[in-house]
Formats: structure tokens, C-alpha cells, sequence
């Protein structure tokens, strides 16, 4: 019952957010700030799919994220397509490249899976660097990229709240997207790889269909995410690989608890908020980040929310007969 | 046909130090199976302290450097053991969140490391300027030192490993902990020698790396993946492997950086990678589960 309990306060969440223009809509700051907030939350709730669902150790996620926005970028710039085409192939592009990988790594297990993906993410920038005859415009990226339109209305970079409109659309659909595979038998099948693959194998899962299907839907999405953040911010270069953000996804997938998918995105919220509160001490900002990510994971493995949730009622279990003491010491 | 030669010395001059941080990133994990994000910035941290020693405030030879680096090293992969990974693995998913908090602590050191030092490049002085001339080969007395300290490096652990009581403990450990608890061995106190002396290896490979290229505050990441890709070429687990893995891709390196430039060494290491665990899944002599 609880699954229903968090899938409605998700959509709670997004239906207030959807009025948050009324308040803000002279405020590009904040919205922009919610923008950036949706797109990780999507790219989050992707890779937790993959991390938390699936099991595999995949950090290729921004990767796709960024073959996603080059794809957009190019299909527009070069071949002329409609952004909203655009942004369909950036996500069947990066979906692509997932499979591939995928396959690729059908035989692999834990850390040798977490290199491979690792590698495409680091082989991708000089990729692009050096791709400057394919017109992936070298180290600089690309400039330029048109800006959406729909039905003649062409949005500007001024006006931001037909972009959170947008964005917020996209992330809803695959919140909702992703909500369901978790609960269909894809998810069953995923969770049981994860947990007990020989067993689930010898049950008649087949493990390889699995891990090439979660690539694809996870590339896929964050594909997608990626070509919207192209077209938002206009230019896209191999800077988006860099570390820095890297890190920064990474600590909000963490921050929200691996494999708890509606959740997980309050750590997308934590440190989006953490990182506007800290811009007037910029130089510590990595340092205070690196603290959270040792604190938290030692202080509360299960994410924000399960944390403050046993907290707040442990009362309640401990009368209910205490049963989690027990266990604890025994181990 | 000379130059070529002269690549392959440099290549073997760098793969052997490769080996060496390659294989303390190995120790770690064949010995308590945490992967450790940090090692890196270890990395840094070594060649730092040496800088801060024979440059930065003091003027001391390198002798006073291996003398300091080598026990503050241990001590710090010592304590990060015991605070940070000892309280994790009591956790259900231990290996991905000792994984995600070594990426943490990977953030933090490095940070620290432009705080305290700044984010301009630094650079050590060469052991000894000098080169030899051997026939027509100009090799510089630097590399010589760089591969045969590599090389005792390795030897000593392989020896320590093998003859020693407490390298048999760590092996005992790393090949079944249960069983290795219930003989008494502590195996708890393997796992942070195992992580101190990983942090030593990779300060002394700091320090020998450090004059050729510089040292900066987030330079560690290069070493962090170079190490493992390494090792996951040779195969977790497999020392011979991982040494293999080592000369392989360093000679591999230095051609390439000769032929195209440094910037396809990662795309050249990543497709021989794939290519070698698509064939074999474990990497070439891969022995580990």
C-alpha cells in the first residue's frame, strides 16, 4: 500500500509544482532553478533504474545524457529536423548506444561492468573533441542550437516558463514511465537478477533480454533529458562530462537512496538546494560535498527520507515489539 | 627504427610504475573487495606532501620524502579504513555504498588539496638530472630509478605476500574471510593494513611521477582509471595479470601518444579493453569468482 501512498504524494508534488508559474513567473531565477531540478530528477530517476532496480553498477548515465544533446544539437542544426524530432532522436540515439552497451556487457559483472560504462563516459569527451570533422565542433561544442517552437509560438531563452511547462510534461511522463516498470514484470525481473541472479536464471529469467532492455528505456529517457537540456541552454559541449556534474548526480542519487525510486528523487531536491546555498563560499563547495556524501551514506544507507522516516516513527516499532533490536545485535 | 626503440623505454619505464599503482589499487580489492574511489586522490596526496617537503617550505632531499610520505600515507589509508569503510560494511549493499563514500571522500581530499595548495600546477625536481649514453641511446637516470624502484616495489610486496605471517593472514583473508575469522585471524585489522599499505604504494608512486608530469589537485583521476582499467584488463585478483595488463597497455600508450597524441590513449585503451572482456568476461587472467 505504501507504493500508492508515494506514487500519489509524487504526483501531489508535480501538480503543485505545475502552479509554482503563478508565483514565480517574474522570477527566471527560481524557475530555472526548478528547470535544473526536473532534469536531474528525470536523469536521477533513470539511473536509479539501473543502479537500484537492475543492480548493475553503471555510471555511464551522463554519457547518454550528453549523446543525447549532441544528437539534438546536430539533427537540428545540420539536417534542419524539428526540435521536437530533435529531442526524439537524441533519446532513440542514446537508446541505441545503451543497447549496444548492453550487449557489449551481457558476460560482465560489479566492477567490471562500473569500468566499462565508466570508460564510455570518459572516452566520450575526446570523442567529441577530436569529432570536429563529423561537426561535433571540437572542444568548444555547439553553439546555436534553434530553440523549441510549438504551433508558431517560439520559445525564447527570456521567457522560462514555457520551458518549465515543457520539462515538466517530459518528467512527468517518465516518472510515470519508469514508476510503472518498477511495478510491472519487468521490474519483478530486474529486482530478482539483482537479488538472486543464479536463482532467478534458473527460473526461466532471461538475464541477458533484462540487461539489454534496462540500458535501452534507461538511455532512452536521460537521452531525451539531455536533448531538452540542449535546446534549454542552447550549446552543449564536452564540458558536460566533466567531473564536477558528474560527482553532483551522482551524490544526488545517493543523497536520496539507491533503489527507492519515488524517494530518491528528494536527494535530487537536497542538493540542488545545498548548491544554491553554498555559491557564496564557492571554494568549499566540494568540500562540503564530499563530508555529505562519507556522512550520509555511514549515517542513513537507506536515503533522506527513510532516514527522517525512522526517526520519526521509531517509537512506534520499537513498541511494536522490537524485533529490529534483535536482529541488529546479532549481526 | 632508434626512436622507436626509444618509445618502448619510456614505455617501459612508465608501465613499470603503472604496475606499481595498479597493483595497490588491486591490493585493496582482492584483499576486502571494496573498490576504492579515493586512490586517486592518495595519489595526490603522496606527490603533495613530497612537494611540500622538498619544495614547498623545506628544502629536503628526496630520502627525508620516501621517509615521511611512507608512514603518513599508511597511516592515512590506515584511519580512512576505520572510519569510513569499517562502519559500512555492517550495511546491506556494502559494495556500492563503499564505492559511492570512497567517490565522497575522492571529492573531499581533492578539494582539500586546492585549498590548502592551490590550483596551479607544481613540479618536483627530476631524481638526477643526469643521462646515460649507451651507444646511441640517451636513456634519463630518472626513468632508471623509476623502474628499478617499480620493480623492488613489487618484489617486496610479492615477498611479504608469500613468506611473511601477516601477508599469509591477508592472502587467508582475501580468499575466504569466514574461514580466516574462525582460525583468528583479524581480519579487520588485514583489511586496514591492506588499505595503508595501498596508500603507501600510491605515495610512492607520486613522488616518482611527479617530475615528469605535474602535480595538480584533481591529477589523481588520470591515475585512479589508468589503474583500473589495468587491472580489469589483467583480470581482478591475478598479480601476474595485472602486471601483464600493466606492460601491455604502457607500451601500447606510449606508441600511440607518439603516432596520434595523448588524446586518443584513453579511446585506443577503452576499445582494447572491450574487446578483451568481450572474449573473456574476467579480464586476461582473471581467477577472482
Amino acid at each position: 500500500m505504501r507504493i500508492d501512498r508515494e506514487i500519489i504524494i509524487l504526483l501531489v508534488i508535480l501538480s503543485i509544482l505545475a502552479f509554482s508559474p503563478l508565483f514565480f513567473h517574474d522570477n527566471p531565477y527560481v524557475l530555472h532553478f526548478l528547470i535544473m531540478c526536473l532534469i536531474w530528477s528525470s536523469v536521477v530517476a533513470a539511473w536509479d533504474l539501473i543502479v537500484g532496480y537492475a543492480g548493475i553498477f553503471s555510471f555511464g548515465q551522463l554519457a547518454f545524457f550528453t549523446i543525447g544533446a549532441y544528437a539534438a544539437g546536430m539533427a537540428s542544426l545540420y539536417l534542419g529536423l524539428s526540435p521536437w524530432l530533435g529531442i526524439l532522436a537524441g533519446g532513440l540515439l542514446a537508446g541505441l548506444v545503451g543497447v549496444l552497451l548492453g550487449v557489449a556487457c551481457l558476460n560482465l559483472k560489479g566492477v567490471y561492468m562500473a569500468l566499462v560504462t565508466f570508460g564510455l563516459h570518459l572516452v566520450l569527451a575526446p570523442l567529441l573533441t577530436l569529432g570536429r570533422p563529423i561537426g561535433t565542433g571540437g572542444s568548444r561544442g555547439l553553439l546555436g542550437i534553434p530553440e523549441l517552437e510549438l504551433g508558431g509560438y517560439c520559445f525564447s531563452a527570456l521567457e522560462k516558463v514555457p520551458w518549465f511547462y515543457t520539462i515538466l510534461v517530459i518528467s512527468f511522463l517518465s516518472f510515470f514511465f519508469i514508476f510503472f516498470i518498477t511495478r510491472s514484470s519487468y521490474g519483478l525481473a530486474f529486482r530478482s537478477l539483482r537479488d538472486a541472479e543464479p536463482f532467478a536464471r534458473s527460473l526461466g529469467v532471461n538475464g541477458y533480454k533484462y540487461k539489454v532492455v534496462v540500458f535501452g528505456i534507461s538511455a532512452f529517457i536521460t537521452g531525451i533529458i539531455g536533448a531538452f537540456y540542449a535546446f534549454y541552454v542552447s550549446s552543449v559541449s564536452p564540458r558536460m562530462l566533466g567531473l564536477d556534474t558528474f560527482l553532483m548526480v551522482m551524490i544526488m542519487l545517493i543523497i536520496g537512496g539507491v533503489g527507492r525510486f519515488p524517494r530518491v528523487l528528494a536527494g535530487v531536491l537536497f542538493i540542488s538546494l545545498l548548491n544554491e546555498f553554498l555559491r557564496p563560499v564557492e571554494q568549499f563547495r566540494s568540500l562540503i560535498f564530499g563530508a555529505v556524501v562519507i556522512f550520509s551514506i555511514i549515517l542513513m544507507p537507506q536515503g533522506l527520507i527513510a532516514f527522517f522516516e525512522n526517526k520519526f516513527f521509531q517509537r512506534k516499532k520499537n513498541l511494536a515489539g522490537g524485533k529490529k533490536k534483535l536482529k541488529d545485535t546479532q549481526l | 627504427m632508434h626512436t622507436l626503440l626509444e618509445i618502448l623505454i619510456g614505455g617501459i619505464a612508465n608501465s613499470s610504475l603503472y604496475a606499481v599503482m595498479a597493483i595497490g589499487l588491486a591490493l585493496v580489492y582482492g584483499i576486502s573487495k571494496v573498490f576504492n574511489w579515493a586512490y586517486g586522490s592518495f595519489f595526490t596526496w603522496g606527490a603533495y606532501i613530497a612537494w611540500f617537503l622538498c619544495v614547498g617550505s623545506f628544502q629536503f632531499g628526496y630520502t627525508i620524502a620516501f621517509i615521511v610520505v611512507i608512514p603518513v600515507m599508511f597511516l592515512l589509508g590506515l584511519s580512512v579504513e576505520k572510519i569510513i569503510i569499517r562502519p559500512l560494511r555492517r550495511q546491506k549493499g556494502w559494495e556500492i555504498n563503499t564505492m559511492m563514500a570512497t567517490l565522497g571522500l575522492a571529492l573531499f581530499l581533492d578539494s582539500l588539496a586546492r585549498l590548502c595548495f592551490g590550483p596551479y600546477m607544481k613540479s618536483l625536481p627530476l631524481f638526477l638530472e643526469k643521462n646515460i649514453q649507451l651507444g646511441s641511446f640517451v636513456i634519463g637516470l630518472h626513468e632508471i630509478i623509476m623502474f628499478l624502484t617499480s620493480i623492488i616495489m613489487i618484489i617486496l610486496l610479492e615477498v611479504f605476500l608469500q613468506k611473511t605471517w601477516t601477508g599469509m593472514c591477508m592472502r587467508a583473508v582475501s580468499q575466504d574471510k569466514i574461514g580466516a575469522r574462525m582460525v583468528g585471524i583479524p581480519a579487520n585489522k588485514m583489511f586496514g593494513y591492506a588499505f595503508g599499505m595501498s596508500a603507501s604504494f600510491v605515495g610512492i608512486a607520486g613522488i616518482l611521477l611527479s617530475p615528469k608530469y605535474f602535480i595538480t589537485p584533481g591529477g589523481g583521476w588520470d591515475v585512479l582509471i589508468k589503474s583500473y582499467v589495468i587491472i580489469a584488463f589483467g583480470g581482478v585478483g591475478s598479480m601476474k595479470g595485472t602486471l601483464y595488463g600493466a606492460f601491455i597497455l604502457g607500451i601500447m600508450e606510449s606508441f600511440i601518444v607518439y603516432q596520434f597524441g595523448s588524446m586518443w590513449v584513453m579511446i585506443f585503451w577503452f576499445t582494447t579493453l572491450l574487446g578483451t572482456l568481450i572474449i573473456r568476461p574476467k579480464g586476461l587472467l582473471g581467477t577472482w569468482e
